[in-house]
C-alpha cells in the first residue's frame, strides 16, 4: 500500500496504490486521521491503482466518513476498478459514498 | 473429477498472501474473469482472517486446509480447521439500512461471503469446522 497526498483547492486527494487489506489498512486509517486533524473537510480517495480491498479496508472508508460527518465534512471516492464495484454495491457503499469515474469529476463533485 | 487444488496454510495472517497467489493462479489457469478471481480471493480472505484472528487461543501452530475444485463452471471451495467451533452463518450481519452515521463497524466480511457465494454450508465434525462454498463462474 502506498499513499500520495495531493491538494486541489480545498480538496485533499489521497491517491491509493496497492492492496487495502488486513495488513495495510491501518496505514490509510492513520493517514485519514492525520489529514482530519489538519482540518480537512473535503477528502477524495482515488482508487485508480487499488487492485484489492477487503472488509478491513472497507471499514476504514466508513470510519473516515463517520469522522468527516462529525465536522460537516465530505468523503468522495473515484476511479474504482470495474471488477471491484460489485463489492462496493453489496456493502451498501454505493448508497452512502458519492463515487465518480475520474478524479476531475470527483473534485468538481464537491462543489 | 474436475481440477482440484488443496492448499495448506498455518494460522498466520501472512500466509494469506500465499493463498491469494494460489487463487490467482487457479483462476488464471481456468480463465476466470478478473471479477471472479477477486471475489474468490476476497471470500477466502474474509473467512480465513476470522479463523486465524479469533479461532485459536493456544499459541501453537495449526494447519488449515483449503480446497478449490472446479467442475465445469462450478467452483467448490472448502475450508477445514481445528479452531474453536464457529459457524459464520450464525454471525450477525450488518444492518445496511441503518443510517450511515450509526452503522456498526463490523460484520461486513461475513455479509460479503454470503452475498458473493451461491451457497455456504457449515458443519462441525471430528472436532473440526468445515465450510463448503459454491459459486458458478460466469
Amino acid at each position: 500500500m502506498e499513499l500520495v497526498e495531493k491538494v486541489s483547492g480545498d480538496v485533499t486527494i489521497l491517491v491509493l496504490n496497492g492492496r487495502l487489506d488486513s495488513n495495510t489498512s491501518k496505514l490509510l486509517e492513520d493517514k485519514v486521521m492525520d489529514v482530519l486533524r489538519q482540518g480537512c473537510k473535503k477528502l477524495l480517495m482515488d482508487f485508480q491503482d487499488v487492485d484489492y480491498i477487503n472488509s478491513t479496508g472497507l471499514r476504514v472508508l466508513l470510519l473516515a466518513l463517520q469522522q468527516l460527518k462529525k465536522s460537516q465534512g465530505k468523503l468522495v471516492l473515484c476511479c474504482i476498478k470495474d471488477y471491484m464495484k460489485e463489492v462496493f454495491e453489496i456493502s451498501g457503499y454505493t448508497e452512502i459514498f458519492p463515487i465518480f469515474t475520474t478524479q476531475e469529476e470527483a473534485v468538481t463533485g464537491f462543489a | 473429477m474436475g481440477d482440484v487444488v488443496v492448499f495448506r496454510l498455518s494460522n498466520k495472517l501472512l500466509e494469506l498472501d500465499r493463498l491469494a497467489e494460489a487463487v490467482e493462479a487457479f483462476g488464471e489457469r481456468h480463465g476466470f474473469p478478473r471479477k471472479m478471481i477477486y471475489q474468490v480471493r476476497l471470500v477466502l480472505d474474509e473467512l480465513l482472517t476470522n479463523v486465524i484472528s479469533y479461532g485459536f487461543s493456544d499459541n501453537t501452530a495449526h494447519e488449515i486446509e483449503v480446497e478449490m475444485r472446479l467442475v465445469d463452471s462450478r467452483l467448490m471451495l472448502s475450508i477445514e480447521d481445528d479452531a474453536a467451533p464457529f459457524d459464520p452463518l450464525q454471525a450477525m450481519t450488518p444492518d445496511l439500512t441503518t443510517a450511515m452515521e450509526d452503522r456498526a463497524i463490523g460484520g461486513l466480511g461475513i455479509h460479503l461471503v454470503r452475498k458473493l457465494m451461491d451457497s455456504v454450508r457449515y458443519e462441525r465434525r471430528d472436532e473440526k469446522n468445515r465450510l463448503f462454498l459454491e459459486k458458478t463462474i460466469s
